[in-house]
């Protein structure tokens, strides 16, 4: 027998197929949606010129921060829930398997490319973000001081820290933070779907019936718990529910940040854990499924 | 003793049928053994266990019952994998990449790296016939290119064996001609081959042995040419002979217990015929 020199976790490979996941992703064109957002950017601060810069700051960040969680979702859940459904057709997966290669580091290098996919996004969409509110905020400022030259000056500088304060502040990254991992939740959440879905159809289809519950299931346990005592059980059943449906509205601390509140730091890590440790569970899951599938 | 390439024992795979009590079996109880360098061919009509076979062989499929090793290696386990080099039954590769970009996609999965891969992606193209079009994406490929770049992709990492599932399959004449080549060149090379094929002729001209599947039994195994030789018959075939000398021969064979089965002139075959013809035109891909 020859002896093996095959190492059983190799970060090479990975990345081969990481790599390889994101040329497809990017060659698919997949970034016009980026297009979609800066039309939205523009349009919305076109529009919003005749409120106040208070409120157009506002509606600006509400916008660009529920856009960047919509786009994305979907591109978390339409990118994801085609690539194993694809490769089996195209019976690419065989080749691949075919060679050294574990399971594990197939379905691995194929979530790494669409979540780097996902940060490339957000990264751009947060560039194009931050440029249209530091444009919007030096044609403000300008405006300001020359409709305040003829007054105090400790007046002006009142005025050009609350314009500031309004415009981009630190407070708007962790709101991004974890706007990306909810959408690498939703990345792992697609790929275990995928694993035994029979087609990408169906696999959408699933996960925007998951992403509605997960939006309303937190409201709907309230509402349930406030009429049930809740004991072990109400609790364990709960807790499942949660699990098989991530709990969406956790991540949606945006609403805050809009109106110029800072999320607290616990807040903000537990939040993150969350997300980490629902990926984390949905890829181990994706990974158990697949590694018995037949092929 | 030397060490089977591929070694089945006691093979049996039970496909469950969804929403019925009743399983398909695909392959029964089956038993190979394929000697290192040798080409072994497995034939059979549709579902009767090739593909199932070839797959669980790879390590893509379970077994329900029985073993299957690579070079001694269970080939269940990913390690088995480093000596093989698989193409699939009509495979679409990654339409978004080029010639060159699929080759050292899949180096890189078996470990190259460097100026090593890059000379092996170089040597396979130039094998293969594909470096004009190394720099094409493969949704541009002919169906003969992709199987091409299919062949290519399975020799990466220099296998010891190569398992090939139809691998003619919806190619014209020419383009089998050039796959059959590369397959006796890997032969020449020492290299070890196991294919499933609808091409009698084909497999006939290449294999060293051949399994005849029949709804999962291996029903008749054996060298190529002891399966196909009819015991009680001699074939002469003649060049320049003149209807004199036929007609000595006539009388001979009529004075003895012999029986004359059949007297024809040799033809050429179409696919011969065919790439004859067309041969200026090949090759322009």
């Amino acid at each position: 027998m020859v002896e093996s020199r095959h190492r059983w976790l190799s970060f090479a490979r990975i990345a081969a197929i990481t790599r390889n996941t994101l040329t497809e992703l990017v060659r698919l064109k997949v970034f016009y949606f980026l297009l979609i957002f800066a039309l939205l950017l523009i349009g919305n601060s076109i529009f919003m010129a005749r409120l106040s810069f208070q409120q157009e700051f506002q509606v600006l960040k509400d916008v660009a921060l529920g856009a960047m969680s919509i786009f994305t979702s979907l591109l978390a859940i339409v990118t994801t829930a085609r690539l194993l459904p694809q490769d089996i057709e195209d019976r690419t997966l065989y080749t691949i398997l075919a060679k050294p290669v574990p399971r594990f580091e197939y379905l691995a290098g194929k979530l790494a490319g669409v979540l780097l996919l996902l940060a490339i996004s957000i990264l751009v969409m947060s560039a194009m973000f931050v440029a249209v509110l530091y444009l919007r905020e030096q044609v403000l400022l300008s405006q300001i001081l020359r409709q305040m030259s003829g007054l105090p000056a400790e007046q002006t500088r009142e005025a050009v820290r609350s314009l500031e304060a309004s415009a981009f502040n630190a407070d708007l990254l962790p709101g991004i933070i974890i706007i990306y991992l909810k959408s690498c939740l939703l990345a792992a959440l697609t790929l275990f779907v995928s694993t035994f879905a029979t087609s990408n159809i169906f696999t959408i289809f699933v996960m925007v019936f998951i992403y509605f519950i997960g939006h309303l299931q937190a409201t709907a346990r309230e509402y349930w718990l406030q009429g049930n005592s809740g004991g072990w059980i109400a609790h364990g059943f709960l807790a499942m529910v949660a699990l098989i449906f991530p709990d969406l509205q956790l991540f949606n601390l945006v609403d805050d940040i809009v109106v110029g509140t800072a999320i607290p730091l616990a807040l903000f890590a537990k939040t993150a854990l969350l997300g980490c440790v629902y990926t984390s569970v949905y890829f181990f899951f994706a990974w158990m499924v697949f590694y018995w599938k037949e092929l | 003793m030397t060490e089977p390439a591929v070694a089945v024992t006691g093979l049996t795979k039970v496909f469950p049928v969804p929403f019925r009590k009743q399983r398909l079996v695909a392959v029964r109880d089956l038993n190979i053994a394929v000697g290192a360098g040798e080409v072994y061919g497995l034939l059979g009509p549709n579902g009767s266990g090739k593909s199932t076979t070839l797959k669980i062989i790879l390590g893509l499929v379970s077994p329900t019952r029985g073993k299957t090793e690579i070079f001694g290696h269970d080939s269940c386990l990913v390690e088995s994998r480093e000596a093989v080099g698989f193409l699939p039954e009509n495979p679409y590769f990654y339409k978004y990449l080029t010639g060159e970009e699929t080759l050292r996609f899949y180096g890189k999965l078996c470990g190259l790296r460097g100026a090593r891969l890059k000379a092996r992606t170089h040597e396979l193209l130039k094998l293969v016939g594909l470096t004009e079009a190394r720099d094409r994406r493969l949704g541009g490929y002919s169906k003969g290119m992709l199987q091409r770049i299919g062949l290519a992709q399975a020799l990466v990492q220099e296998p010891k064996l190569v398992v090939l599932d139809e691998p003619t399959a919806g190619v014209d004449p020419a383009g089998s001609r050039e796959i059959r080549d590369l397959i006796l060149a890997l032969k020449h090379r020492g290299t070890t081959v196991l294919l499933s094929s609808h091409l009698l002729t084909q497999v006939q001209e290449i294999c060293d042995r051949v399994g005849i599947l029949a709804n999962g039994v291996l029903v008749r195994e054996g060298r190529v040419d002891e399966l196909l030789a009819i015991e009680n018959q001699t074939e002469i075939i003649l060049e320049n002979a003149s209807p004199k000398i036929l007609g000595e021969i006539a009388a001979l064979l009529a004075k003895s217990e012999t029986r004359l089965v059949e007297q024809r002139k040799p033809r050429t075959t179409l696919e011969r015929l065919f790439l004859e013809s067309t041969q200026p035109l090949n090759r322009k891909e």
